[in-house]
């Protein structure tokens, strides 16, 4: 197989408009006669599915929760970046573009990332006139932030509930589609296979959460906008129920699964307090601008921070990277806490956590100011914690964020498998190694409003699609197939909980294929992976009946997906022998510790093919070409 | 646009009707208490008044104004109770008060209660009082021997204490929830104007309870029945 | 800690459904509400019995999807909190907690704590949006919006639809979730076009799904993790009267 990108040629300003009058066209009174399946329902799959429905499409959008409004980019709070240079401080197109590239660290398309850097400006046009809040000045016109390290200001945002403005904008334009009969909307449903006619995807096999019901949608083309696989780790910043099942069986049905090991850690969450933790909250980066990181020098020093003097602190970002200090970018200061930690330097009862200090911050600028600044976040810490930060140092720890790997997509957003087409985080194409900052909300966006309305009909118009029904062999055997995974859950009816074993795959997945990762720590994992896959299938049990609403059985179908897909995002973090973004390879960094990308050799997307459980996946590869913006070595020292 | 209920009988429209009857029916009790506090000048006073009052020929219409105002809010508010209750099929458990900034209180638990309770006043005080004995003093109906013989019996006193009770919780609830019932909000006057809702709730209920015991305490030993 | 719990297992809609008692032991202080009940759960299955089902997505408190009624009051003893930030801290060892879903005629019970809000969904689809394509879009400072006004709209936009203002409404008024979309659209200029329309037809929805009217108690307002106001509720009164004097002119 070869993976064609299909990247229009021209220059890169104009790939995507010339693209857009080369793609061929579906005749508007055409249009209701192709049934389009989205499922998901969050940034990218509701923009999708509104825009879809606008266009005259019939759409079938489908979620796991109870309303589309409830999907997880609901919960992003930043922002969301655009190139408006409405600051007039330089930024531009090709700005933003260069940016996305650089953060990402030379390993996304940069054709996608140029679109996308295009499309922003129409994101933001779009949200305003949806009625989407967003910051003002007094004048009226539109607030900017800086994030995530950019010289521009080019951050637009809601409060600090920027992802839910969007959502709900989103949510209420496929609303409005619903109402209009466009969409048909199908709630607490759960994507478990993909159906497959004469190599074309035809449609799904889902499952009805409240009745149990194995039910067959059919269509011209499913878009998956499904999310990231965050907790395959257990504890993560996603929602609990964010899972990889529906790229997972898209895989299984031929989907090259890409870059799987690019995951992101950000540095700055409330750490573990305990065995029974469910999930992971975000406090926003910002706080490293005014506090301190450090941790005891001694090991196992358990005295409280207070007691510590001054000269036995080890502020280690600072001693480390004395030009970047406490604001070095997210991947570095998540590898470092893990670091110290690992030294048996943490503090807290865990001992996995690193003070970020706001003593010396309110010495200097009083009370008054930092609460100004993080009044909201402290308050939130002590909401969590019961601790005070303006007295004690917050505690603080990485956790996994976002998943930049997802199902292998051409430009068209098309996967290999025609008629399937993959947006937001479920895809792999923008964001490269690494996510900037407010570049997420920015493509779950692009894709849904502004990129697979033009694609899907290029697809369309050009596919041979003869009307299927569902009673189609092809569905057939997919239901049939469904029904006997959920049999196969229910029989086993062993004596560990789902939860428990979830948690073990977490600690396996987070020792060795975390935040720093060796040939060593990935043979270990990809030994015990197998295991804990072998005693799930011989030692769980999954209480209660198929045919009403059972979340064991959901959750236990989302882990044993889980347990295969671990074993292909280690053996992709094994194989890519360089570290880059957030894949820290130990055997590959710089004299000083830094990561050491390797340019020569892995300068490509790794697409894998799936071949069975416990068989080998196979590898392709996309070469990425960087013609405009050339590959260098970052350093922070 | 038109709507499956009709504009008045919608969740917000009945609650805008009701809100207005019940402004209305303040109105109405404000002026009933001020005519009512011409009984501490005596006789003459109070039966000029009275006769004034139903000399003038609007005052019948006015009447049918306020049975119908009256009739309004009796209708609207069971109608909403019984779909409100309906909305709640199944009974929590277990249910408590939110605390602040939730305005629930007694009187806005037991509107349907004590509306009904002065629905039973009425009809008892406007039996005594309008089709009550016709004496005739001068010339004009004496009003006020018919109100002193009224609140010489004490079960009766006693009764009447009770249903202004009554009157004051609600309207403890029922004057401020009007205002914003008819959307009236401000950031500003909302505060000040919940708490003179409940100054004015006080005053009229109070003032009922005052003029009711000073008839009874002042004709003790005169009028007795 | 060690705890008393009193949960409403009920096995389906149409089932008859009781409050059953369970005893949460060990118990940290540092958990959520959730994750305690994660706990008694993780028993449940270990002894093959079926597990609690309740609702919880996000679980730092911005999805909605969670929705218990703590001991009387959705969401629990703190004021601007989902159930998954509360903490069991709150709670003294030895408590009796009482836990039920939300109980409204338009919130169906599904399964023991799981209700269905697809009303909400529906009267959000019978008008609270802007009624706008993708593509059209004028630039995004061509119509300026006062700082003051956005502010106002956003603390309005900040709903997360858990539904605890219904929950908590002696009537299961949805009066406090509609207005909040309805004045946010309302105060911006985007959404001035079809305001009236929308007012009309979301109350008409909200009616028609079943949910009551509104006494004006203000419980939702103490309830609702946003804290959005009641005030809310006044503006929507007086855009329905608005578009009333609209209709007749």
């Amino acid at each position: 197989m070869t993976l064609d990108g299909q990247v229009p040629s021209g220059s890169i300003g104009d790939k995507w408009d010339r693209h857009k009058f080369e793609m061929k066209l579906v005749n508007p009174a055409n249009k209701r006669k192709f049934t389009v399946i989205v499922v998901g329902t969050g940034l990218a799959g509701a923009s999708a599915a509104a825009s879809l429905g606008e266009l005259g499409y019939q759409v079938l959008n489908f979620c796991i929760q109870d309303s589309p409004r409830r999907a997880h980019s609901i919960a992003a709070q930043g922002g969301i970046n655009a190139a408006k240079n409405y600051q007039n401080d330089g930024d531009s197109i090709y700005r933003l573009f260069y940016d996305t590239v650089k953060g990402g660290d030379y390993r996304s398309r940069e054709a996608n990332v140029y679109r996308l850097a295009q499309l922003s400006v129409n994101i933001i046009d779009q949200c305003v006139a949806q009625g989407v809040p967003f910051a003002r000045e007094y004048g009226g016109l539109l607030d900017n932030r800086s994030f995530g390290g950019a010289q521009v200001s080019r951050t637009f945002y809601a409060r600090g509930q920027t992802g839910q403005q969007l959502l709900l904008g989103a949510y209420q334009s496929l609303m409005r589609q619903v109402h209009q009969r466009t969409v048909r909307l199908f709630t607490r449903r759960e994507m478990l296979d993909l159906v497959l006619v004469d190599g074309k995807t035809r449609g799904i096999v889902c499952r009805n959460l409240m009745t149990g019901a194995i039910e067959r949608h059919a269509a011209d083309a499913v878009i998956l906008a499904t999310g990231g696989y965050g907790t395959l780790y257990y504890l993560s910043t996603n929602a609990v129920n964010s899972n990889v099942t529906a790229s997972w069986r898209a895989h299984k049905r031929g989907a090259l699964f890409a870059n799987p090991c690019f995951t992101q850690i950000h540095p700055t969450c409330i750490p573990v307090t305990g065995e029974h933790q469910s999930k992971l909250t975000l406090m926003s980066e910002s706080l490293r601008n005014d506090g301190r990181v450090w941790v005891p020098k001694k090991q196992g020093d358990k005295r409280p921070p207070e007691q510590i003097p001054e000269d036995e602190r080890d502020y280690y970002l600072e001693r480390k990277y004395p030009s970047f200090g406490n604001l070095v970018p997210r991947d570095v200061a998540s590898r470092n806490a893990k670091q110290v930690c690992d030294d048996g330097r943490g503090v807290g009862d865990s001992g996995l956590a690193v003070y970020l200090d706001f003593r010396d911050a309110i010495q200097r600028l009083g009370v008054g100011t930092i609460e100004e600044k993080y009044g909201n976040l402290f308050h939130m810490y002590k909401k969590i914690t019961d601790e005070d930060a303006y007295r004690v140092p917050m505690r603080i720890y990485p956790a996994i964020h976002y998943t930049m790997g997802g199902l292998w997509v051409d430009y068209n957003l098309m996967s290999n498998v025609p008629g399937l087409h993959v947006l937001g985080e479920a895809n792999f194409s923008d964001h490269g190694a690494n996510r900037l900052g407010a570049s997420a909300l920015m493509q779950g966006l692009a894709d849904g409003y502004f990129v697979i309305p033009y694609t899907i009909g290029h697809y369309l118009a050009g596919a041979m699609l003869p009307k299927v029904t569902m009673d189609h062999d092809a569905f057939k055997e997919s239901s049939d197939r469904v029904q006997r995974h959920i049999n196969r859950l229910l029989s086993v009816k062993g004596a560990r909980g789902v939860r428990e074993i979830h948690r073990e795959l977490g600690r396996i997945m987070w020792d060795h294929v975390g935040m720093s990762r060796s040939e060593q720590s990935l043979r270990r994992a990809l030994s015990e992976i197998p295991k804990l896959r072998d005693e799930f299938w011989h030692n769980v049990s999954v209480p209660g009946s198929p045919d009403n609403l059972n979340q064991s059985l959901e959750y236990a179908g989302r882990v044993a997906d889980y347990l295969e897909f671990a074993e292909l995002l280690t053996l992709d973090a094994l194989e890519r022998r360089e570290s880059c973004g957030g894949h820290f390879r130990e055997e590959s960094q710089t004299p000083d510790g830094e990561a050491l990308r390797d340019d020569a050799n892995y300068t490509y997307v790794a697409a894998w093919e799936f071949t069975g459980v416990g068989s080998a996946p196979i590898v392709h590869k996309e070469p990425l070409n960087f013609e405009e913006v050339h590959p260098t070595q970052r350093s922070y020292k | 646009m038109s709507s499956r209920t009709g504009v008045f009988s919608s969740s917000v429209g009945t609650k805008i009707v009701i809100g207005l009857t019940g402004m209305a029916l303040v109105l109405y009790l404000v002026v009933h208490i001020a005519g009512n506090a011409l009984v501490f000048f005596g006789p003459t006073v109070f039966n000029q008044y009275s006769h004034l009052l139903l000399s003038n020929p609007l005052v019948p219409l006015i009447e049918i104004g306020l049975v119908i105002i009256f009739a309004l809010h009796l209708y609207k508010t069971v109608r909403m109770f019984i779909a409100n209750q309906q909305a709640r099929p199944v009974a929590y458990v277990r249910k408590k008060y939110a605390g602040a900034p939730s305005r629930k209180t007694v009187a806005s638990s037991t509107m349907i209660v004590s509306g009904l309770w002065l629905l039973m006043f009425v009809v008892i005080h406007v039996t005594q009082f309008k089709y009550g004995a016709e004496y005739e003093v001068d010339g004009v109906r004496d009003l006020y021997r018919l109100e002193m013989e009224n609140f010489a019996n004490p079960l009766l006193v006693g009764f009447y204490v009770v249903s202004m009770l009554v009157v004051g919780s609600h309207l403890w609830h029922g004057i401020a929830s009007a205002f914003q019932s008819i959307g009236a909000d401000h950031p500003r006057w909302t505060p000040r104007l919940l708490a003179a809702s409940k100054i004015l709730a006080v005053a009229i209920a109070a003032g009922f309870v005052v003029i009711a015991v000073w008839a009874y305490v002042h004709q003790a030993g005169r009028v007795r029945p | 800690m060690r705890l008393h719990l009193k949960i409403w297992r009920q096995a389906g809609p149409d089932a008859a459904g009781r409050l059953v008692d369970y005893v949460a032991d060990r118990i940290s202080p540092d958990m959520s509400f959730l994750e305690m009940l994660d706990v008694v759960n993780e028993a449940l299955i270990r002894n093959g019995e079926d597990a609690i089902a309740f609702d919880s997505d996000c679980r730092e408190g911005i999805c909605g999807m969670c929705s218990l009624v703590v001991n009387g009051v959705p969401h629990g003893p703190d004021r601007g909190t989902t159930v998954c930030q509360l903490h069991m801290r709150r709670f003294k060892d030895g408590d009796t907690i009482t836990v039920e879903p939300w109980r409204a005629k338009a919130f169906p019970v599904m399964k023991d704590l799981v209700v269905d809000r697809s009303a909400f969904d529906r009267i959000i689809a019978a008008g609270g949006y802007i009624s706008v394509n993708v593509g059209g879009a004028p630039d995004g400072n061509a119509i300026p919006v006062p700082k003051e006004i956005a502010d106002v709209a956003m603390d309005s936009a900040a709903c997360i639809g858990c539904g605890a203002c219904v929950a908590a409404c002696k009537n299961a008024s949805a009066h406090l979730f509609m207005s909040a979309k309805i004045s946010q659209l309302a105060l911006l200029p985007q959404g001035r076009a079809e305001r009236y329309r929308r007012v009309l037809s979301m109350i008409d929805q909200a009616d028609a799904e079943g949910f009551g009217s509104c006494s004006n108690e203000g419980e939702c307002e103490a309830v609702c993790p946003k804290e959005i106001p009641i005030s809310n509720i006044a503006r929507m009164t007086r855009e329905y009267v608005k578009a009333l004097w609209a209709a007749g002119r």
